[in-house]
């Protein structure tokens, strides 16, 4: 027996300091916050999926963030356009950009060492289509 | 920069073929048409990722993913009797959350939002 999952609401991201997280996905990634967010809970839309920060606030005071070492692919137009941009901001990227075959890949990570990711399929599926 | 979604979130596992397959059986998601080692949420890719075999120390994820059901209580139940890890449920006010853990020690959220937004 399985159980019905209708979709993912969100991905939890740990972050220490919350308002400097905020600043960076609010302000350097440009993403947009979403009506929950609050003094202790914060979210970002992303079209399909919902990130939410995950900090002391809202765990309690014994909450320690250890960057998830997942990265999350954010879809960007153009990896190495975006890459530049962010690096103009101070972000520093953990590798040259890869071009795996199918997609252009570069990670970083935000304030708190989560990794996140530049990414881009240029190469189309099985059936034809492209992202 | 412009955001357009977000295309896959990775996931840390010691076994990819044990993930997928818990994936598959316990939570009932589907498995990828196009890529090996991914399975679908209705609205996101799950990706895993075995770190060990890129020479990187497996740690798994604690912050969470967080799946939506019908009924949280019941959807813990069930994963449960599958035999994975429960944590517990936790009402935070607006929301119902059930923690459990995948195969490899990553935190799931089993949830279920029952206030209105806004």
């Amino acid at each position: 027996m399985t159980i019905e999952v209708e979709r993912a609401d969100f991905i939890g991201v740990p972050v220490q300091d919350l308002k400097r997280a905020d600043e960076f996905y609010g302000k350097t990634l440009g993403l947009r916050r979403n009506q929950n967010s609050g003094e202790r809970w914060v979210e970002y839309e992303l079209g399909n999926v919902t990130l939410a920060l995950v900090s002391p606030e809202a765990m309690g005071p014994d909450f320690e963030a250890r960057g998830h070492q997942m990265p999350i692919a954010l879809r960007v137009p153009d990896v190495e356009e975006a890459r530049r941009k962010l690096e103009a901001e101070g972000v520093e990227f953990l590798h040259e950009t890869i071009d795996s075959g199918v997609c252009h890949i570069a990670n970083f990570a935000d304030p708190d060492g989560n990794t996140l990711q530049l990414h881009r399929r240029y190469a189309p599926y099985r059936d034809g289509s492209l992202p | 920069m412009r955001v357009e979604q977000v295309d896959f979130v990775s996931v840390p596992t010691r076994d990819s073929a044990r993930a997928v397959a818990w994936y598959r059986d316990v939570l009932g998601l589907p498995v990828s048409e196009f890529t090996e080692g991914e399975v679908e949420t209705p609205n996101v890719t799950l990706s895993f990722w075995n770190p060990e075999a890129d020479g990187e120390p497996f740690q798994p994820n604690a912050a969470g993913i967080a799946l939506r059901v019908e009924d949280v209580a019941a959807a813990v139940e069930e994963v449960r009797a599958n035999g994975a890890e429960v944590i517990g449920i936790h009402d935070s006010g607006v929301c119902h959350m059930g923690f459990v853990k995948d195969p490899d020690g990553n935190v799931l959220i089993l949830h279920r939002r029952y206030k209105p937004r806004g």
